[in-house]
């Protein structure tokens, strides 16, 4: 693959098309950074041929916030509020990741009460985020009530994290030692009551959508990521296991308490298209959905009353050293580089490892030689937050 | 690289057989889909509420606009210090001798003289580290989520200004 910074002028596609023979200019489009379906503010220069896409080029930087700066003058608590910012739809996700990075260097011992309760969330999360990936996904491709149907359904687990955290995205819920409050057994009652509707919805999702044959038409042999690229280019979650990898770091690499629960890890199979497609990487997020309710009724099951919050010193220092900690997040593998000086309240560097930047590196990799509605089916299926590329 | 690779399974032309397959497989799915949403013409309440004419009851938790009850403060800065943003500007002075020291709520001496207390909430995260920090507990979240201002100078708030320690009587429950 050529660099993006030297591309030069590319060459025309060859496509089986009666306009081949015809003599054409290729034709620069912007896609964004203000179109709805980039989700988020990605801009991505095509350059197409008729309706083909020869080439593309995704632009970054529009959210860039210069977190991992900031983060380097912040003590360690403080630094919790900006990586909710990274992927707001997945905050717990991030948060935890960070937390554990710190409380593996300072060597915390986390109470099992708030640790099944940190699994509990970020499974509820995992729930929430793909359910915002299947709706604006379906609004993509042309269908609006299956966005409604998901907003609904994430609303009650938004409501849920705000009863507990007390804010509806951006919580700074999970702390160094624990997390902030405890849950009632009323919410408790609540998560369980929302995971046996949450079935039944999976179900019906899947009538409305999965099995249409226009989504299918849509998706299927779409955007096909193969397993080779995917490996190439590092991708993770839904996309590398949607290209038919086994990999999941909660199976996989086992972290927290993650080798107490039973669930399966989703493959795409190619059951329609071919594997690597985009129908193969939306499945893959709807299959998870169901072994998340499998995961928090097992964590309910064995929720014990006990305390919440570990031993942690007042003012956080951390001895000197440095770590690097992944965790399997909705969107694949986010991890921490984390460097301490030594005897500072603030962290030396802060380097995020973000699944979704690899998987926009993916985009000018597939997009030539597809239709620019397809093309718009790619860039939803991959499911990218910009906040987390741009950090 | 004289050809782009095309990925994927070339476009089928199909059969005849197939084309109906496709059609009746197309008319039913689609059908399926529209009785699921048809569905919920009846029997299902709405879920979306009419704001403003209804009103969310927030949570107890709920992290919105913050309120420091001047009263109870004792200076002690450690706010400031937790604020990730630095949106707390706090100054204070010391009191002359001999005079009286009051008490906060919670029996804390009160030794410094309060001179300013001003938090700028546009640049506030509302991620309530200040809050936990507070050891009189007397710099709280409010319920107050309606507070768009045309100018950005006047989210700054100043609680020693006798207008904001009016939310006082509306905010703190006794």
């Amino acid at each position: 693959m050529q660099s993006r910074w030297d591309i030069g002028e590319p060459e025309k596609p060859t496509i089986n098309t009666e306009t081949e023979q015809l003599k054409s200019e290729l034709l620069t489009l912007n896609m964004g950074p203000q179109h709805p379906a980039t989700h988020g503010v990605l801009r991505i220069e095509i350059w197409t041929d008729s309706e083909i896409v020869a080439h593309a080029i995704p632009h970054l930087g529009y959210l860039h916030r210069c977190m991992e700066k900031h983060a380097e003058n912040i003590d360690y608590r403080g630094v919790i509020p900006f990586v909710d910012r990274l992927d707001y739809l997945a905050s717990m996700s991030m948060e935890w990741t960070y937390v554990a990075a710190i409380e593996k260097l300072l060597g915390t011992e986390v109470p099992r009460r708030a640790e099944l309760l940190r699994i509990m969330t970020a499974e509820l999360q995992r729930i929430g985020s793909h359910l915002m990936a299947f709706g604006t996904y379906a609004l993509d491709l042309g269908a609006f009530s299956p966005f409604l149907y998901a907003f609904e359904e994430r609303e009650k687990i938004l409501r849920l994290f705000e009863e507990v955290s007390g804010a509806r995205l951006l919580y700074n819920y999970i702390w160094v030692g624990g997390v902030w409050n405890d849950w009632t057994d009323e919410q408790i009652d609540r998560v369980s009551a929302f995971c046996d509707n949450m079935e039944e919805e999976a179900k019906k999702y899947h009538e409305l959508v999965s099995m249409n044959k226009i989504f299918i038409e849509r998706t299927a042999n779409v955007g096909v990521m193969s397993l080779q690229d995917c490996l190439d280019y590092g991708a993770s979650g839904p996309v590398l296991r949607g290209a038919g990898m086994k990999w999941d770091l909660r199976k996989n690499k086992p972290y927290s308490l993650y080798n107490e629960f039973e669930f399966d890890v989703p493959v795409g199979t190619g059951e329609v298209g071919v594997i690597g497609d985009c129908w193969n990487r939306y499945i893959v997020r709807m299959k998870e959905v169901v072994q998340s309710i499998r995961i928090i009724r097992q964590v309910i099951d064995k929720l014990e009353p006990g305390s919440v919050m570990g031993k942690v010193p007042k003012i956080i220092k951390l001895p000197k050293g440095e770590i690097y900690l992944r965790h399997e997040c909705p969107r694949g593998e986010l991890a921490y580089h984390l460097v301490s000086e030594g005897d500072s309240k603030t962290p030396y560097r802060l380097k995020v490892k973000s699944p979704c930047f690899t998987h926009v590196s993916m985009l000018p990799r597939v997009a030539p030689g597809q239709m620019i509605a397809d093309f718009v089916a790619t860039v939803g299926s991959i499911d990218i937050v910009l906040g987390e590329v741009d950090r | 690289m004289s050809t782009h690779e095309v990925i994927g399974k070339p476009h089928q032309t199909g059969s005849f057989a197939n084309y109906f397959k496709d059609l009746y497989t197309g008319i039913t799915t689609t059908v399926k889909g529209m009785w699921i949403t048809f569905r919920y013409v009846w029997g299902v309440k709405p879920v979306s509420i009419e704001y403003p004419e209804v009103r969310e009851v927030l949570p107890e938790r709920a992290r919105m606009r913050l309120f420091n009850d001047v009263q109870n403060c004792i200076s002690c800065t450690q706010c400031a210090m937790a604020c990730p943003v630095d949106c707390i500007y706090i100054a204070s002075e010391k009191k002359p001798e001999g005079a009286e020291i009051k008490k906060t709520s919670n029996g804390q001496p009160i030794r410094l003289t309060l001179t300013q207390f001003t938090i700028d909430t546009a640049l506030c995260c509302y991620c309530g580290l200040c809050t936990v920090v507070c050891p009189t507990e007397c710099l709280t979240h409010s319920h107050d989520y309606e507070f768009s201002q045309y100018t950005i100078d006047h989210m700054k708030y100043d609680y020693l200004a006798p207008d904001v320690i009016a939310w006082r009587d509306r905010i703190v429950k006794t």
